[in-house]
């Protein structure tokens, strides 16, 4: 089972019938030149690269940009296309005053498998308890797993100072039994992510980053270079969570970079799916 | 005359090949055109247009001297972050493939049927897919 837990489904036809949203999605997710192609092409593309299962995220903005990047509704009626290949996550913007009501609308009636956050996008901080603790008591209530991105974006306006992981590790101690996941690895902060991977438990990582090079030259760099190449494979194998950050480069290219990495067939095949199926509170279930 | 077409074309995978001869065949009949040209390209840099016998031996060993050329995991200058575009890219053996088939193909048209070698079909090359790839087609003539 390979897992793809960082997609962004923003130009999936299916969801592109409004011009104007689809140069919204453009100018807000800083993918300018992203062309519109059909669902079907994206099962191509997720079976020319290997992958089995793919997470797709909504992206709430509100009360930055006035809208959603991508709705909830629009990932449910994304995975009720493909419900044996897609995996929902909604987005609920912290800051807009229904936050609450959004998100238990999207675990209650659009059963949702789980909730992505973006704090330098949404401009938040994760430790800020006054604003975000009902939003991770829903979580817990509902126990769906939170995808945050963390580290650096690409995206405009969308300051690090959010989303560094050492701001992570005030949630992981005030709620041990939330599971979440630092996407990007946290790069460029890579050993604060380490750090928090090695102490929680409920502490998850993706490999959904690239910022230098091709895909292989730059996991070499960051896992084999910069971190320890047996860190992964000895230490954090049950951790790390296979992540490719489309559309912003292709999904084949990324699974081919994991095979940069010094893993043994047991860790990578964690690597590439059992930690999800973890994280997402699937692995009984798929087990059973 | 001049009658424009275009199709797309839903690639399968990374690699590989697809005959469009036919469709080309049905513009020109559709066009009304007896006697002119018509020229086939596809509206992509990382994907080709060559003319070959359609045999599976001869598409095999295209694919074995392609990729004798052009290494996949070279250290190639266009592997970065594209500014313009917000995506990164990692496909330079894909356009250079490209440059090495070029990108179009022009055939005679004689008494309103496109005229083509017995062994020849026009084929759609991808190197860098799935993707969704444009061909345009143009029928020249009266």
């Amino acid at each position: 089972m390979v897992i793809d837990v960082y997609a962004f489904p923003g130009f999936i036809k299916e969801i592109c019938q409004d011009p104007e949203r689809v140069e919204f999605r453009r100018q807000q997710y800083f993918l300018y030149k992203q062309h519109v192609w059909p669902m079907e092409l994206f099962i191509k593309q997720l079976n020319a690269a290997g992958i089995d299962k793919c997470i797709i995220s909504a992206e709430d903005v509100t009360t930055r940009a006035g809208d959603t990047i991508v709705s909830n509704e629009e990932v449910r009626t994304l995975v009720d296309l493909q419900p044996e290949r897609l995996i929902g996550f909604a987005s609920v913007d912290p800051q807009r005053p229904d936050a609450v009501g959004v998100l238990e609308k999207a675990f209650k009636d659009l059963h949702l498998a789980g909730l992505k956050l973006s704090p330098a996008m949404q401009h938040f901080s994760p430790n800020d308890f006054s604003l975000m603790d009902s939003i991770y008591q829903i979580c817990l209530k509902y126990n769906k797993p939170i995808l945050f991105q963390s580290g650096m974006t690409w995206v405009k306006d969308s300051p690090s100072t959010y989303s560094r992981p050492v701001l992570f590790e005030d949630v992981a101690m005030r709620y041990p039994d939330l599971r979440v996941c630092l996407g990007h690895f946290g790069w460029p902060y890579i050993m604060e992510t380490a750090m928090l991977l090695l102490k929680y438990p409920n502490v998850y990582a993706d490999t959904a980053l690239l910022y230098f090079d091709s895909p292989k030259q730059f996991f070499h760099t960051t896992f084999n270079v910069q971190m320890g190449e047996y860190w992964i494979d000895r230490m954090l194998a049950d951790k790390v969570m296979f992540g490719s950050t489309y559309p912003r480069i292709e999904q084949k290219r990324m699974m081919g970079a994991v095979d940069v990495l010094n893993l043994r067939p047991k860790q990578k095949a964690m690597v590439l799916g059992g930690n999800a199926l973890r994280f997402l509170g699937l692995e009984e279930k798929e087990n059973g | 005359m001049v009658k424009h077409y275009q199709f797309s074309v839903l690639t399968d995978d990374e690699y590989s090949y697809h005959y469009i001869g036919d469709r080309v065949k049905e513009y020109v009949k559709e066009s009304g055109v007896t006697s002119g040209i018509v020229t086939t390209v596809v509206a992509h840099t990382n994907c080709g247009i060559v003319v070959t016998e359609p045999l599976e031996c001869i598409m095999d060993d295209f694919k074995v001297l392609l990729h004798k050329l052009v290494d996949n995991d070279a250290e190639y200058s266009h592997a970065h972050f594209l500014p313009t575009y917000g995506r990164t890219s990692a496909n330079a053996y894909g356009h250079l493939r490209s440059f090495l088939t070029g990108n179009s193909c022009i055939f005679p048209i004689q008494n309103g049927n496109m005229v083509m070698g017995a062994a020849q079909e026009i084929t759609l090359m991808e190197f860098d897919g799935p993707q969704e790839r444009t061909v345009f087609v143009d029928v020249i003539g009266e």
